[in-house]
């Protein structure tokens, strides 16, 4: 154990800002990077990562990615995140990329990882059903065999992004008569299929990011199926536990604790910079103390993660409570140190500006929906439940 | 930065278990508790004769040359056992504000017999008025004809029980700031009164009417003691937070294997996912108080003194409050045994009760840690 710096690290960190600098438009940053960008946006930048030979950060050479380490991904996504440029498609890029790589067939390779190259074939995930949350494998989303086609009926709900994706990797019921787990199959799906409809659920956030998407007599060629029939739960414990460092999304706690402290040297009170308020600068250092801890705590799941220690993926549900929930706390905070614009809905920086400006929206406009938003981080990725329920057993065999 | 131990720290690591677990086990050291004494003095030669003692010290004054690390190895391990012998007051904080602030001559006279166990120094630098931080300090240092004259009081000195000389932050009326002066614990003048404390460790209150010591009891400069003492603090401070983190490990496994045996409506409670969600907040809070305790050591390594400072704040308060959550749960999860004075479990929350208290409470550190920040904003 050592603390020295890591010279390697901070050079790779100067080339990327070096990149970010030098290569990257000025309207691709200064983004907000809370939810998904525009389809636009990602296009571009994806285009521009991939003129780089940063196409696929996160994989391996052999699958044309960029092969680097976890802590050097970690450092892309902070200077990403620090620079604000718009974000890549997670969906193909962390889940489904590396199950292509892993289990797809040359010609399922050739079809779907070029489109990953040139950002114009965006994914989206169905895995959710109405009576399938945590119990994902009770799902019950049918696709039954009909030569070469399967037929596909049923709903899957909390498909974020369904009404902007060209495709989507769904899990569905093959087999009604073996074990549940046995039974399921994963299959890729182009969203312009007839029978595919997509219902826009409206979060608490004020935007549209969720929906719920129904399958009725849909045909998906048979070609389509990754792995094998009944594969789709092994497939799927793969997928989930691709990644462990970046579920704590350190970037967005660290752009929360730079927001945090601009409102307390922006706002006033009695004459003063909030920060002079004792309530507020205790509030400031529990917080910090609290990211400084997670940062490291990020650093140690990734180096396991690197070893491909199984530890990482005990530490990495402890870090996903915690950070998830630092998360929560560090919005709540920012819209707290608002106080009177706290309460106030500013429009979705997503949407046009308001005619007459509202009262400090350059430094309110979006804490809100972020706040709003992160209620979800707790639930999505296996609830914290479901993660306690996961280190009770796993570090106590309880 | 690597988070993995070297084959040597491995072996550093090992053999601090197996003298816990083998010579300090719970029976053991209640004996040493009833004996009402800072553990013993044979131990404290083990201590030294196994090299615990100077592995963060410099080879030029004996010691091993090792780091901070050794040192938080260290702790961690005798915080596993709740060791009474006091490691982190003698061998880190003491003995790392001597270092830190002591000439060369100073040094090369009294950092062996730290390194070999033969002379223990204790850091009497807290007063009524700075609760465990190192400001202000009243105590006077009266320059007279070749020395200094003393009159004051230090509250709560750690380590004090068996310490041949005291490390002691003063005022020197014509120098400005804080200045420290080693002073022995026999000189006339000086009384010592020995107080227990709840974890069965002893501390002293110092009086101190009008002791005389000579001009060669001053440690550095006049007026110059305070970065060298916040050094020494720091390094303390660290070492503590490891304690607590080994004591936080030991409470989790022992509350684990309860949670098993313990039977209640014809199951083991562990079965019950209330207690099952319980015992993941508590691996998940050492888990960020360990993760603290890497930031800390991080900081100690690469950052600047207010940095350092702010940092080590920052994880005295986090480690702090995870020991004391995490060893009241620990009782909480063995009902009624976890309340008696025989059972382990209560005497970890002890340990953690006081260890928030020392050098500088987590509510201290926290208003530190929050002025370091305010500094920070007004730049």
């Amino acid at each position: 154990m050592d603390f020295q710096p890591d010279a390697s690290l901070e050079a790779f960190r100067e080339q990327v800002r070096g990149f970010l600098r030098d290569q990257v438009p000025a309207d691709l940053k200064g983004q907000q990077r809370c939810t998904r960008s525009p389809r636009e946006q990602i296009t571009r930048w994806q285009k521009l990562l991939t003129e780089r030979g940063w196409g696929a950060p996160y994989w391996p050479k052999e699958h044309g990615g960029t092969g680097w380490s976890v802590p050097q991904i970690l450092v892309f996504d902070d200077e990403c995140s620090a620079a604000g440029t718009p974000t890549l498609d997670g969906f193909v890029h962390k889940m489904l990329g590396p199950v292509l790589n892993s289990f797809a067939t040359p010609e399922q390779k050739a079809e779907h990882l070029p489109p990953v190259f040139n950002g114009e074939r965006l994914w989206c995930q169905g895995f959710s059903e109405p009576g399938a949350g945590s119990d994902l494998a009770s799902l019950r989303t049918r696709a039954e065999r009909d030569g070469d086609h399967y037929v596909v009926n049923g709903q899957k709900i909390w498909t974020s992004y369904a009404h902007d994706a060209d495709w989507i990797f769904l899990l569905v019921r093959t087999n009604m008569d073996v074990k549940k787990q046995a039974g399921i199959s994963f299959l890729l799906v182009d969203m312009r299929t007839p029978g595919i409809t997509v219902r826009p659920i409206r979060s608490i956030d004020d935007a549209h990011h969720l929906n719920e998407t129904f399958f009725d007599n849909v045909r998906v060629p048979v070609a389509n199926l990754i792995g094998g029939e009944g594969q789709g739960w092994n497939i799927t414990k793969f997928l989930l536990n691709n990644e462990h460092a970046t579920v704590a999304d350190l970037p967005e706690l660290k752009r929360y604790m730079r927001e945090l402290r601009l409102i307390g040297s922006t706002l006033q009170v009695d004459d003063q910079p909030l920060f002079e308020q004792p309530g507020f600068a205790l509030k400031l250092a529990r917080l910090d103390a609290e990211l400084q801890a997670i940062e490291m705590l990020v650093q140690r799941v990734a180096r396991l993660e690197q070893q491909h220690n199984p530890a990482s993926h005990t530490l990495g549900s402890i870090l996903k409570i915690r950070a998830t929930e630092l998360q929560q706390r560090m919005t709540e905070a920012q819209i707290e140190a608002l106080a009177d614009y706290g309460a106030i809905a500013y429009p979705h920086p997503h949407e046009a500006d308001p005619q007459q400006p509202f009262p400090q929206q350059a430094l309110a406009r979006g804490i809100s929906h972020d706040m709003f938003l992160r209620r979800a981080s707790t639930i999505y990725g296996g609830t914290s439940e479901v993660q306690r329920g996961i280190i009770a057993k796993m570090l106590f065999q309880l | 930065m690597d988070f993995e131990f070297t084959s040597e720290q491995r072996l550093l690591q090992d053999s601090l278990r197996r003298y816990v677990d083998k010579a300090y086990s719970f029976e053991a050291r209640t004996a040493l508790l009833k004996a009402g004494k800072d553990g013993s003095a044979d131990n404290w030669g083990l201590f030294a004769a196994n090299g615990w003692l100077m592995a963060a010290l410099p080879e030029e004054y004996g010691g091993l040359g090792g780091t901070l690390v050794d040192t938080v190895i260290i702790a961690q391990e005798l915080g596993r056992g709740l060791v009474l012998e006091p490691f982190m007051a003698c061998a880190v904080l003491a003995a790392q504000t001597l270092l830190a602030t002591g000439s060369e001559a100073q040094k090369a006279r009294l950092v062996p017999q730290l390194a070999d166990g033969t002379y223990r120094i204790a850091l009497a630098y807290g007063e009524a008025g700075s609760r465990g931080m190192p400001l202000p300090v009243t105590l006077q240092a009266e320059p007279v004809h070749d020395g200094f004259r003393l009159s004051g009081r230090k509250s709560l000195v750690l380590g004090a029980v068996g310490a041949k000389a005291f490390i002691v932050s003063a005022q020197i009326p014509q120098a400005p700031g804080i200045s420290l002066l080693l002073v022995d614990a026999d000189r006339p003048g000086l009384t010592c009164q020995t107080l227990p404390l709840h974890d069965g460790t002893w501390a002293q209150a110092l009086h101190f009417d009008g002791v005389e010591v000579g001009a060669d009891a001053l440690l550095g400069e006049a007026g110059q003691g305070l970065s060298g003492l916040r050094q020494g603090l720091a390094n303390g401070i660290v070492a503590l937070c490891a304690e607590l983190v080994g004591g936080m490990e030991k409470t989790i496994e022992v509350t684990a294997d309860y949670l098993k045996v313990r039977q209640q409506f014809g199951v083991p409670i562990g079965s019950f996912q209330a207690l099952q969600h319980r015992m993941a907040d508590m691996a998940a809070e050492l888990e960020l108080a360990r993760s603290s305790l890497h930031a800390a050591l991080d900081a100690m390594a690469n950052d600047d003194a207010v940095t350092r400072d702010r940092t080590v704040s920052a994880s005295k308060m986090l480690i702090c409050r995870a020991a004391k959550s995490v060893c009241g749960q620990g009782i909480q999860l063995h009902g009624g045994i976890g309340m008696t004075e025989e059972y382990l479990v209560g005497h970890y929350y002890k340990r953690a009760v006081v260890a928030d208290l020392l050098l500088g409470s987590s509510d201290s550190h926290e208003a530190a840690c929050a002025a370091a920040l305010q500094a920070q904003l007004r730049a």
